[in-house]
């Protein structure tokens, strides 16, 4: 009886085995999926295939960005085996400690996943590193960029790696993915980078490859970037950087007809080709701690007084308001007495709008300002103010033109609120005289003011600037820039501030008379913009030819002096550069490039 | 049973012929599955004869050629070779330790040639086998201490050389024993020993002290109750120790200001309680009361000397056991292999990849996948249904075994049929439960699965014989007819 009991615990005993075998296969095989993702890191490694970044051509088909085939060497830390460091750092080119740094770095973020341990490798190096197969290594094609033309840094911007921020941003980037930091390349990412492909493979224990996945079902391939065809024009371009060294500013020329910009220097530059490649760093911070700051955009970021320039847009507002015709003559005795008043320069008197255009009269504006101001219709100075900065508003002034590239800023045109806030309630007209020619509190960007030239160009309208004027494969760029924005003076009121620009350059007591070369029929205006920081500012802007213009221009000099010291200068030889292909006067050239502007408000910065 | 002696065939008609198809069965599956493991999709031929699975068929055609004869010799042979066989293996196991080759630290082949022999496998059988002719006397008496120290001897000379070649994974086997010798009458106490060291080693890892304590109270009161029936009695018993440790641990703590843990108050009122016990006991007459209360005082002695035992342990044996019980996890090194195995058999899920479609035995990332590892690939490729049923198999298979043993008239084949049957209960467990991380690593095969000629011929030799003494001589098929 004892023996059978013993038999059934036995038996109970071997069936109670294998029960307690089976529920846990059972747990570990269809209740806890952990295992199966933990087989799938196991044996499929995602890799990333990059696609070529598009390329950018200028307005002729000329390269300004190129893509160059390169490599990154990446790590997948746990299938490191031992090997000879010294061979792999002379390969790629790093020293010891720095290669062993970046081993280090690539196992704290994952023993898995790839790293980076060395971009950039050319493809010498790569074939190298193939033989020598170091396990746990490998090589992935990139694209790197590069610059033909050396020009236009700040507008075409760079390509850096992503940081944590970007990822966190857009689930597309991984670590050690290239993105466009700044300019053309910032503005146009998405259509630049392309798609990257996957290939999934299957690794063994040691990482080697054992083929592609289900057949590469689930592989995707890369696609290429699309290539850009900018609005610029290469060799004006390098032109105006020329003529620029040595001065702190900028210059903008814009096609008005089509809004494209053709010019958009900046001074000082660099040379985009320094923040590609291994240097890339060192260089950043160099230029970083440039006390002229060469990363700083002035185009689109600097805001600068107008000066004289902004004369054009208080004559137009003037007359579509109805307190100044054409024919209107105001007397000027070196200056406008009233208030505070406002001197003027040695000119004839009394003179009409045409003339005042012509001779950059202040006291002119003066008159048209207050009448502005202080038109009875509006009751008060303030709703007047106001009515005027809605007016200049719709030259594009006050906000972002809303165009293709990044960093613009608004700039300032100021309102009653403004005012109000800082002369406790109590301004008049003669408060804010200033503004009438183009000083006080107003800020504008070369940009703006290279756009108010095609506005005046175009007698009325403007279309928003943009550098891209072509994408590969696209009928079209974006819409917003095929629209024609109508400010809210009449194009009929243009005409005067037109033929006052055109006397300007062309009649014996104009402003701009250097920009007087046969043939070129141009149309300007000077200023010069007082400046508390130091030395006036230089600038113009102007278009050519008068009639059906193909060029507007604004040219902008930190502390230049007269418009026409430097500022017209510039302007007359890039827009005959531009218009007949050819420069008549060396010596202008020669003037330009030579001259050397101290800047010790940059220099002397600590 | 069948009614019809036939002189020609002695065992014809009385071969277990299901026995023989769960075995035919397993080698099949056992071979398909080392193929997968060792296949390789880069390889240009399907079948290579220098491959694994091309070594371990033809050991299967030689263990099948040793099992045909093995049928046709008369049973009163084995009977009859106990001894001597037991005597030649253990001889070629002290070779082994003079003249072996050392694999993996443990120095147990043979090697002649091209052929490589662990005379371990073999030493399982001879050892059934002598276990079964000692036992099988007629004066043998399984409660004679004498008896017992025979026994003893005969198991404890082959695990010696094994632990002398160092090979503590195949010495762990002859624990089997204890299988055969529980059917055969071995005290129970020894198993209820058994029973609670290995419950306190486990517990001794995951419960704290109190907890410990609590259980081993437990489970001594537990097993009193079971054997005494004094229900009434135990509960006051365990009541009456829980109010008056509270009581000590309210006293001490509130009133005399001593600082004293529950744990110490618990110990303190246990203590107290067992001369009371001892007095009941005495009264009663109950005998196993005592016991109980010397396996509580044991417990104690052992628990205070766990870390002891541990710390004498190989220091991979150590890791092991900590990875085990999730104590310490080095999934790179000590738990890697662990890892791997759970990650293979847990991927398979449900109906598995596949056969050769299993991507992390093939791609190598489970260790010793065609030896100690192959249920991987099991796992992994047949999912959990395939395992079920290879488990299933081998479930009947031991269960046939034991039934098989039971309807022996001869005490012979009826403790050689057990030993076979707890040897292999035991490499199933061990080897299936390590790789899904339910016992600690111990490098002990599959029978019929893992990659081994020697362990292959062994478990079928262990397997015929034992079907060859079922089936019976034509004297004692004559003595079961009647």
């Amino acid at each position: 009886m004892n023996s059978f009991l013993r038999i059934k615990i036995l038996q109970l005993f071997v069936v109670a085995m294998f029960i307690i075998l089976a529920i846990r296969l059972f747990y570990i095989q269809v209740i806890d999926s952990s295992y199966k993702e933990m087989s799938d890191n196991n044996v499929l490694r995602y890799e990333v295939l990059y696609p070529p970044r598009g390329e950018v051509y200028d307005r002729n088909g000329e390269y300004l960005i190129q893509s160059k085939e390169s490599y990154d060497l990446m790590v997948v830390p746990r299938e490191v085996r031992p090997f000879d460091t010294l061979l792999m750092s002379r390969i790629v080119g790093l020293t010891l400690p720095k290669l062993r740094q970046q081993l280090r770095k690539a196992a704290r973020y994952s023993s898995r996943r790839p790293s980076l341990v060395v971009g950039q490798l050319t493809k010498d190096a790569k074939l190298r590193l193939d033989e020598m197969n170091f396990p746990g290594f490998f090589t992935v094609y990139r694209t790197v960029r590069s610059y033909p033309r050396n020009i236009a840094g700040n507008l075409l911007g760079y390509v850096g790696e992503v940081d944590d921020q970007m990822i966190e941003n857009d689930p597309y980037y991984r670590p050690g993915d290239y993105i466009g930091m700044s300019g053309l390349e910032q503005a146009y990412e998405e259509l630049l980078r392309g798609k990257k492909g996957v290939r999934i493979n299957l690794v063994d224990v040691h990482g080697i490859s054992k083929g592609s996945y289900h057949d590469g079902m689930y592989d995707t391939i890369a696609t290429a970037g699309l290539a850009l065809t900018s609005s610029l024009d290469a060799s004006l371009q390098e032109f105006g950087e020329e003529l620029l060294e040595g001065k702190v500013g900028s210059i903008v020329a814009i096609e008005p007809s089509t809004g494209e910009i053709l010019i958009m220097a900046s001074s000082p530059t660099y040379d985009p080709d320094e923040l590609v490649g291994r240097q890339r760093g060192n260089n950043y911070m160099k230029l970083l701690y440039n006390k002229r700051h060469p990363l700083f955009n002035r185009a689109v970021m600097s805001r600068y007084p107008p000066g004289s320039t902004f004369k054009l847009i208080n004559g137009l507002i003037g007359q579509q308001e109805g307190v100044l015709k054409a024919s209107q003559t105001y007397p000027c005795q070196m200056g406008y007495h009233v208030g505070r008043g406002v001197k003027c320069h040695d000119h004839p008197s009394p003179i009409n709008l045409r003339q005042a255009v012509q001779m950059s009269c202040n006291a002119y504006f003066c008159y048209v300002m207050r009448n502005i101001l202080d038109n009875p219709k509006y009751g008060s100075v303030k709703t007047g103010l106001d009515v005027w900065a809605d007016y200049v508003r719709s030259f594009g002034f006050g906000r972002k033109l809303d165009s293709d590239f990044t960093g613009e800023i608004n700039g300032i045109v100021p309102t009653q609120e403004f005012y109000n806030k800082r002369y406790n309630n109590r301004w008049n007209s003669l408060t804010v005289i200033s503004l009438s020619i183009g000083q006080g509190e107003l800020g504008v960007t070369p940009l703006q003011m290279a756009n108010l030239a095609a506005t005046v160009a175009n007698r009325g309208y403007y279309y928003i600037p943009h550098v891209v004027k072509a994408i590969e494969g696209r009928d079209s760029i974006d819409r917003r820039f095929y629209e024609k924005h109508y400010t809210k003076v009449d194009p009929a009121y243009f005409e005067p501030i037109v033929d006052g620009m055109y006397m300007a350059v062309h009649n014996e007591g104009g402003t701009a008379r250097i920009a007087n070369v046969p043939g070129l029929e141009a149309c300007g205006k000077t200023g010069t913009a007082q400046n508390p920081q130091g030395r006036d500012h230089s600038t113009f802007l102007g278009f050519a030819p008068k009639d059906d213009p193909k060029i507007a221009i604004s040219v902008y000099i930190e502390n230049g002096g007269f418009g026409a010291t430097i500022a017209v200068p510039i302007a007359s030889l890039i827009m005959e550069k531009y218009l007949n292909d050819t420069i008549t006067r060396p010596y202008l050239v020669d003037y330009v490039k030579n001259l050397q502007i101290p800047y010790p408000y940059y220099d002397n910065k600590r | 049973m069948t009614t019809n002696a036939d002189i020609t065939a002695p065992y014809k008609g009385h071969v277990d012929w299901k026995s023989l198809a769960v075995y035919l069965l397993l080698v099949i599956a056992g071979w398909f599955n080392l193929y997968a493991a060792v296949w390789d999709d880069t390889q240009i031929v399907t079948f290579d004869f220098s491959q694994r699975y091309g070594m371990q068929l033809i050991w299967i055609g030689v263990s099948w050629a040793v099992g045909l004869a093995i049928m046709l010799l008369d049973s009163k042979y084995y009977h009859m070779l106990a001894y001597p066989i037991y005597t030649i293996v253990l001889i070629v196991m002290l070779a082994t330790l003079a003249f072996g080759r050392v694999v993996n630290g443990a120095k147990a082949w043979l090697v002649f040639g091209p052929v490589a022999l662990q005379p371990t496998e073999f030493m399982k059988l001879a050892t059934a086998l002598a276990l079964a002719r000692y036992m099988s006397d007629y004066s043998f008496n399984i409660h004679r201490f004498s008896k017992l120290l025979r026994i003893g001897l005969i198991i404890a000379l082959p695990v010696a050389i094994i632990f002398l070649q160092n090979d503590t994974g195949s010495a762990v086997v002859y624990g089997s024993f204890l299988f055969m010798l529980y059917r055969e009458g071995l005290n129970r106490w020894v198993y209820i020993i058994l029973g609670m060291v290995l419950l306190l080693f486990i517990g001794s890892f995951w419960l704290t002290p109190t907890a410990l304590l609590i259980l081993i109270i437990l489970c001594c009161v537990g097993g009193n109750l079971l054997q005494t029936g004094e229900l009434r009695q135990s509960a006051i018993y365990l009541a009456g120790l829980a109010l008056c440790s509270l009581l000590l641990f309210l006293v001490f703590n509130m009133l005399a200001g001593f600082d004293l843990s529950f744990f110490i108050c618990l110990l303190i009122a246990t203590g107290i309680s067992i001369p009371l016990v001892v007095f009941h006991a005495f009264r009663q007459r109950t005998l196993c009361t005592l016991l109980y209360i010397a396996l509580f005082v044991g417990s104690l002695i052992f628990v205070s000397t766990t870390d002891y035992v541990f710390d004498h342990l190989q220091i991979h044996q150590q890791k092991r056991i900590l990875d085990l019980f999730g104590i310490e996890s080095d999934l790179k090194h000590w738990g890697y292999n662990v890892n791997q195995s759970k990650i293979a058999i847990g991927s398979g899920g449900f109906f598995g990849k596949g056969f050769l479609e299993g991507t992390q035995t093939k791609f190598n990332f489970v260790p010793e996948q065609s030896t100690d590892f192959i249920f991987c690939t099991v796992g992994e490729e047949w999912g959990f249904v395939g395992s079920a049923i290879v488990l299933a198999l081998f479930c009947t298979l031991i269960v046939r075994l034991i039934k098989m043993g039971e309807r022996q008239g001869e005490a012979f084949s009826r403790i050689y049929c057990y030993s076979v049957a707890g040897i292999f209960l035991l490499h199933v467990l061990i080897n299936v439960g390590m790789t899904i991380g339910l016992m600690p690593v111990i490098g002990i095969p599959l029978p019929f699965f893992s990659y081994g000629g020697s362990s292959f011929l062994a478990f079928s030799l262990l397997f015929f014989i034992a079907l060859r003494l079922d089936a019976g001589s034509g004297e004692f098929n004559a003595l079961k007819i009647q």
